[in-house]
């Protein structure tokens, strides 16, 4: 089940964002779907499997990306990793922490990415394009990321878990 | 932290960690082996993609076509007034062309504007927001390779940077990663058209004394590879010229509207075989 979720996702995921999203664009900027899936993979379902899924989703974002063939691929499966070690260390995961960790890493990376992509042409535009892509994009992703991980089943069986554990002291 | 993890997990994700920082520090050797890679990849994603595409224009063209019946009767009267007019003005530029054919065959002039182009049809936009770019329906089995330009019947659309076999990605010409040599068609001028991180054009390196107006169409001058000489890539806004520069800038509107991309052409040849200086020196 896992598996067909995962492949379906592999050759699902892009076509939607290149595609379906148009629509949901504000100014032009559309949520990265990749990036909320590589990190709920990772957030629920560890860093091996956050890091394996963030670079399959970034190599076909690259593949139909005008940009270089490995810049999603690898800040796709860095994303993972710490989506995994992050669910994995954190005792009490809410829809909340979710939307901060979102937003946190989407900016991180995307200022990463800005700041790669204009490495050539000595940083220039690099604050506009953080000001007008990567703090809305950002938004987009946590907002929307946190709508998925609330309405997930996963995530209610997971803080039913450590809702058990943290009764044992004396929650 | 990584305490945690079994010895295979840590194994695994050493391995795959190694893999990035491979890629990560050598991008052009490993470039080859991902493009290799992603062929097959891009051939299966493209399917959706197409699928999508198909329903999108279905769905679409179903709604405009009935909103246009609505106003079919009065669009039908002015159309073929327009119509009447416009044969007349047909038939006079006709005979000027015939009148031009003549003169140029006269003074053996005989570089045309006629390229090769192959028609394809937009389906998509970049999969990321770092780039200005489109998703063409034609790829490497329909002889579109990177680096042909891409235009519409109104002007300039972009470039094209990378192929797969059902489908290739077009960097537009407002993308501050595109360049390409383009003139100011009135006074001659030649500068080099950019993209600006503000998704407009800028036409860079115009000389100090150029004398540019707004309003002032910009062409190509068929210098880069991909692009014929004289099509139209936008119109100029503004100047700016700052003090101590050697040289000028015009912001440009593009001419083709870029937001609302349907059907393009790609440039396979730039001019046309027979439009190519004869070996011999034959004259005609």
């Amino acid at each position: 089940m896992k598996q067909a979720l995962y492949l379906s996702l592999i050759f699902g995921l892009v076509p939607l964002q290149l595609t379906g999203l148009n629509y949901v664009g504000i100014a032009g900027v559309r949520p990265d779907l990749t990036l909320m899936a590589t990190f709920l993979i990772g957030f629920l379902g560890g860093e091996i499997e956050g890091l394996l899924m963030g670079v399959l989703l970034g190599c076909v974002q690259d593949l139909f990306s005008a940009g270089s063939l490995w810049v999603n691929l690898i800040t796709k499966g860095m994303i993972g990793i710490l989506a995994g070690l992050l669910g994995r260390h954190l005792a009490n995961a809410t829809p909340v922490t979710v939307c901060v960790f979102l937003f946190v890493l989407s900016v991180l990376f995307g200022s990463a990415a800005a700041v790669w992509i204009r490495v050539e042409d000595n940083f220039t535009g690099v604050p506009h394009m953080i000001q007008s892509v990567v703090l809305p994009q950002a938004l987009f992703d946590a907002t929307l990321g946190t709508a998925i991980y609330w309405l997930m089943p996963d995530r209610r069986r997971r803080e039913s878990e450590f809702g058990d554990d943290l009764a044992l002291f004396g929650r | 932290m990584l305490r945690a993890l079994s010895g295979t997990t840590r194994l695994i994700l050493l391995l795959l960690t190694l893999l990035l920082s491979v890629v990560f520090l050598l991008p052009k050797q490993t470039r080859a082996v991902l493009q290799a890679v992603g062929q097959p990849v891009s051939a299966v994603v493209f399917f959706p993609i197409e699928a999508w595409t198909t329903l999108e224009h279905s769905i679409i063209g179903l709604w405009q076509d009935y909103v246009a019946l609505r106003h079919v009767r009065e669009d039908n009267r002015l159309l073929r007034r327009d119509l009447e007019l416009l044969q007349r003005q047909n038939s006079d530029l006709r005979e000027s062309a015939i009148a031009a054919q003549r003169l140029a065959a006269l003074l053996e002039f005989k570089e045309q504007f006629v390229p090769q182009t192959v028609a394809a049809r937009v389906v998509g936009r970049d999969s990321t927001n770092w780039y200005s770019g489109v998703i063409l329906n034609k790829g490497d089995r329909d002889g579109i390779r990177p680096e042909m330009g891409v235009m519409t019947s109104a002007g300039i659309v972009g470039r094209v940077v990378k192929t797969g076999p059902f489908s290739s990605i077009v960097l537009l010409v407002t993308d501050p990663h595109n360049a390409i040599t383009g003139i100011i068609q009135r006074s001659r001028d030649e500068g080099i058209v950019e993209g600006t991180a503000q998704g407009k054009a800028r036409i860079k390196y115009l000389p100090l004394l150029a004398n540019i107006r707004a309003g002032d169409l910009v062409v190509t001058s068929g210098l880069t590879g991909g692009f014929p000489r004289g099509i139209v890539i936008g119109t100029v806004l503004t100047m700016q010229k700052e003090e101590g520069e050697l040289f000028q800038s015009a912001e440009i509107a593009p001419q083709a509207d870029l937001s609302k991309l349907e059907e393009v052409l790609v440039i396979t040849v730039p001019r046309s075989l027979d439009a190519q200086p004869d070996a011999g020196g034959s004259k005609s």
